[in-house]
């Protein structure tokens, strides 16, 4: 009787030494360097790099989402990115605290005509998407403007329009114009 | 087993999965041959065609000729532009594109001129052409795949994987579309040839021509051409397929005749086959044989609701609308048009659209030809569909994520495995859309994905102008850095000299409060020493030796400079007796010196420096006790002494024969006894003024080393065992008056450079003395005095009483006089 639970004991012993050892060696073996749950969270950021969350870029909001802000906070990421940080945190999704974006995209437009070349736009820009220097006309590459807005602001002629990116054949999505497409009747065979 | 080859001419089939067999109605448009229809008025190319972006050659108003290169451009998939007939270019514009879309895209409106006169075509032999050339010109003849997909020819013939099997499509599996067919039967010839050039390009081991067996006609007549081309023997067969939609499509038709599945995301040149169409094959032989860029194309114009239905060459950019009612076309009420097949066309809202190169069919069906608009029910899971996807997906699961836009979930499900074939609606029971709905999930898809791309895009740019920042503000820091130091360094001779004037005032306040001391100490020293040299002989003996150390520091010094300049304004006759006196006394007391010191010898130094023609000259003696060290030192000491002043007794000398240089030296000379009693007098009242003198003494010490141009005159290390509380160790007088005179200045200074060292090196000495002597107040007489005659004047008259004032006065301005100095010695630096 005895015996076995010595048995027992001693079995038992032998193998939370062991399983420690397995551990030990696997959390130091397996550590994950910095927190993975940054770079998802920055993955899913539409990374406007627009401060309308508060935060200096979306990085910096990533890492505050990471350590528990909200997730509502990213306007041009609409209802379904604050959806998926929701899901990916693992928190109930909640209403946007500004006035979601339209859904359709925006890019800034100079006009060029008016612009007197303060180049404050450009220290605006977060994304380095105008071109120009002092006294000299600037404009907007529109390929890189991520349409954060920033640039409107600082302009002191108001000559920055925010403008709906133009729909072309290459983004035109079929739910905008939905066609129906119709099948041939059997019954035609028929006659 | 058999080899894939062999397989292959048995002509052995494979099954592909799903599919669907609706009705056909292809004799509807394939009873009559291919006719032409008149040349329209108004032609719209779309600029560009296929690629991203080109160049317009053209201008409005411009002639141009059919066949004419309209673009040019580069990029991988760009193909140049043609001009469709010649005419007149009116206007450049966004028009409606043939595109499910209805957009608007730049286009060329070309006016024909109804002669359609073809531009110089290059006919060539293919024969004579290389492999290169051929592709070459297949590429400027702006041929792009005629099935519908427009996918540039001449990159599918320039694959880099090795071929073994061409599969020329002529299978056409839709319903209601017969431009291949009727191709086929009416240009098998001009077809094959098309091959050969293919064949050649490729040189594959197998031509498969695949036709389905509702299209027995076109069979026999590519049987035909095919046994009187020059192909290889053996090396092409037409292979008749059955039946079955969508078997025309490029993955579909690979596996029913080789029974390979091209994986997902794969090309089927990865597999080694290339598939080409049979109206692909045609144009190249027109643009090889004849020159001829792609401009026209068979299209099947069909439906109940065009009364002379049937297949037309139709120039490329002949507005729908045009050809419709070149055809009896009469529009239903609610007419849809389609461009394309039944199952894989779209809609088009804008007849005015362009037919392109991918157009085959445009079908104008009356009301009883398609089925009614039907309500959408639900999806029952029936699992009809899945039964009939070709690609082998689960069309009712990628119906439900896409319903609910869970796009990532029905991409999960392979949802860009979906060729868009329509078999799923085909059959659904339930009339739902589906194709529709993977439309829309894979552009929201594609949206995605590019939105993706641009995020990490703007990411890069973002932390790139982050780090443009971060390094644009370090390059400033540094940069100001740099700026300062190098300020400092500018600065950095006066800041010596304000350091070490700030070390030599708090020298001066420690020698000053410990001088008193010292010097009791010295009285009491020297008292004892003439009492009884036996007893405090160890100790005096030390302090002597202390103090001779200090005082051959003290010696060498001759920072002081003389100018041997001409001063005019001295009026030597006033002076010369005066002077003659004075060098009289300085001669005397050099001998009194030497006297002392031949006396003397080992016991009394006394260094006879200033030289005054008041009556107060100051002879300093140094009193050292007997010692045998302290003697030798001494003498040492003497003999620098004795050397200096034979120096100073030359120059007078000379200064002697030359009445003006004397007048000033002694003109300088009394300034400085001035200064000296005035220091005197000061030091005693006035530590602070003594530390002042102290550093504007360095001042001018350094700045006179640099400009000395002769003479170092008097310094006099002296070690009063007299009753006088300071000891005066060096008094740097001024030879001459700097007088602060630029000119003198500027004059002597080339003189100056060989002493330049010498004088440096006492500048050094001076100041290193200042810093350690601790009994030291140097005091410095600053000469430079303007008006040195009057100077000198009055103090030969002023009595003992007037001459205290008198010497404030005179420190003051000597002061201000150094610091002058000072500056511009800075600035000479």
């Amino acid at each position: 009787m005895m015996t076995s639970i010595f048995i027992a004991v001693a079995v038992l012993t032998i193998a939370a030494i062991v399983f420690g050892i397995i551990l030990g060696f696997a959390a130091d073996k397996f550590k994950v360097e910095g927190n993975p749950i940054i770079d998802q969270v920055e993955a899913l950021l539409p990374q406007t790099q627009c401060g309308q969350c508060g935060y200096p870029g979306c990085r910096p909001y990533a890492e505050a989402i990471a350590n528990g802000d909200k997730v509502n906070k990213c306007p041009p990421g609409g209802t379904a990115t604050m959806e998926k940080l929701a899901e990916l945190m693992g928190v109930e999704p909640e209403p946007l605290n500004q006035e979601a974006q339209e859904a359709v995209k925006k890019v800034a437009y100079i006009r060029e005509d008016e612009c007197i070349g303060c180049t404050k736009c450009i220290q605006a820009c977060p994304v380095d998407a105008i071109l120009g220097a002092g006294k000299l006309m600037h404009t907007v590459i529109a390929k890189d403007c991520t349409g954060c807005d920033l640039c409107v602001e600082p302009c002191p002629v108001d000559c920055i329009d925010m403008l709906p990116v133009e729909t072309t054949l290459k983004n035109w999505d079929w739910k905008l114009n939905a066609i129906p497409v119709t099948l041939v009747s059997e019954s035609l065979e028929d006659r | 087993m058999l080899t894939l080859l062999e397989q292959l001419d048995k002509g052995s089939l494979w099954q592909s999965p799903g599919g669907i067999h609706p009705p056909e109605l292809k004799q509807l448009s394939n009873q009559q041959a291919i006719s032409r229809l008149p040349l329209a008025k108004q032609f719209v190319v779309p600029i560009p065609q296929v690629g991203e972006q080109a160049r317009l050659l053209v201008d409005v108003g411009q002639t141009v000729l059919k066949g004419q290169v309209l673009t040019e451009g580069n990029g991988f998939i760009y193909l140049p532009v043609h001009a469709p007939t010649s005419g007149t270019v009116t206007a450049i514009k966004p028009v409606a594109s043939n595109h499910a879309s209805g957009l608007p895209v730049l286009s060329c409106i070309i006016d024909a001129d109804g002669n359609d006169t073809w531009c110089d075509l290059i006919v060539s032999e293919p024969s004579a052409l290389t492999n290169d050339e051929i592709i070459s010109k297949i590429k400027l003849a702006g041929i792009a795949g005629m099935g519908g997909a427009a996918f540039p020819t001449h990159i599918k013939l320039n694959t880099a994987s090795e071929i073994d099997l061409v599969i020329i499509n002529g299978v056409e599996c839709e319903p209601y579309i017969t431009s291949d067919d009727r191709l086929m039967r009416e240009h098998s010839d001009e077809i094959l040839k098309g091959v050969e050039i293919i064949h050649r390009l490729l040189n594959p081991q197998r031509i498969i021509i695949a036709i389905e067996d509702n299209k027995p006609e076109a069979a026999e007549a590519m049987q035909q051409a095919i046994n009187h081309s020059k192909l290889p023997a053996n090396s092409a067969r037409v292979t008749v397929i059955p039946t079955k939609y969508p078997s025309g499509g490029e993955k579909q038709l690979i596996q029913i005749i080789t029974g390979k599945e091209v994986p997902s995301g794969c090309l089927p040149s990865q597999l080694g086959i290339v598939v080409q169409n049979v109206g692909t094959a045609f144009a190249i032989q027109d643009a090889i044989y004849y020159g001829k860029p792609l401009v026209e194309r068979v299209v099947t114009l069909t439906g109940k609701n065009i009364h002379r239905p049937g297949n037309y060459w139709l120039p490329i950019g002949t507005p729908v609308s045009t050809a419709l009612k070149l055809v009896d076309f009469s529009p239903s009420s609610d007419q849809k048009l389609i461009i394309g097949g039944p199952m894989m066309g779209y809609a088009i809202n804008n007849a005015y659209v362009p037919i392109l190169k991918g157009t085959n069919c445009i079908l104008a069906p009356s009301n009883d030809e398609i089925s009614p608009d039907s309500d959408e029910k639900a999806c029952i899971r029936c699992g009809e569909c899945a039964i009939a996807c070709p690609a082998l997906l689960l069309p009712q699961q990628l119906f439900w994520h896409a319903k609910a836009e869970e796009y990532d979930k029905a991409a999960s499900f392979n949802l860009q495995d979906c060729i868009e074939c329509g078999c799923c609606s085909y059959v659904c029971p339930s009339d739902i859309p589906l194709v529709e709905y993977y439309r829309i999930a894979k552009s929201a898809l594609r949206v995605e994905a590019e939105e993706k791309v641009l995020a990490e895009q703007a990411k890069q740019r973002f932390e790139a102008r982050l780090q443009r920042l971060e390094d644009e503000k370090l390059a400033r820091e540094a940069k100001a850095k740099e700026a300062a130091e190098k300020r400092q360094a500018n600065m950095k001779s006066s800041d010596k000299d304000a350091v070490a004037a700030a070390m030599a005032r708090i020298a001066a306040k420690k020698a000053a409060q410990s001088n008193d001391v010292n010097q009791q100490t010295d009285i009491q020293n020297n008292q004892a020493v003439s009492d009884s040299v036996n007893k405090k002989s160890a100790v005096s003996a030390a302090i002597a030796r202390a103090k001779a150390k200090k005082a051959a520091q003290a010696t060498p010094p001759p920072s002081s400079a003389e100018n041997n300049t001409l001063q005019q304004d001295n009026s030597i006759g006033n002076v010369a007796e005066v002077s003659m006196s004075q060098q009289d006394r300085i001669a005397a007391a050099v001998a009194r010196a030497k006297a002392k010191k031949a006396a003397q010898h080992n016991q009394v130094i006394t260094s006879d420096v200033v030289v005054n023609d008041s009556a107060s000259v100051s002879t300093l003696e140094i009193d050292s006790t007997v010692n045998d060290k302290k003697a030798k030192v001494a003498a040492a000491i003497a003999k620098a002494k004795a050397k200096k002043l034979q120096q100073v007794g030359i120059a007078n000398d000379t200064d002697g024969n030359e009445l003006a240089d004397v007048s000033s030296i002694t003109k300088t000379a009394v300034a400085s006894s001035i200064g000296s009693e005035k220091l005197v007098t000061e030091s005693k009242t006035d530590i602070g003024s003594l530390d002042k003198k102290a550093r504007v003494a360095l001042a001018i010490a350094k700045a006179k080393a640099k400009k000395s141009p002769q003479g170092h005159d008097r310094t006099a290390a002296d070690e009063s065992s007299s009753s006088l509380p300071i000891n005066l160790n060096t008094q740097i007088s001024n030879g001459t008056s700097t007088s602060s005179d630029n000119e003198i200045i500027a004059d002597a200074e080339p003189e100056n450079v060989e002493q330049d060292k010498k004088a440096r090196i006492a500048a050094a000495v001076a100041k290193a003395k200042a810093k350690k002597l601790q009994q030291t107040e140097s005091s410095n007489v600053k000469s430079a005095l303007s008006d040195i005659s009057t100077r000198a004047s009055q103090t030969e008259n002023v009595d003992t009483a007037a001459l205290d004032k008198k010497a404030k006065v005179a420190a003051a301005v000597a002061k201000a006089k150094a610091k002058k100095l000072a500056q511009q010695a800075e600035k000479k630096d």
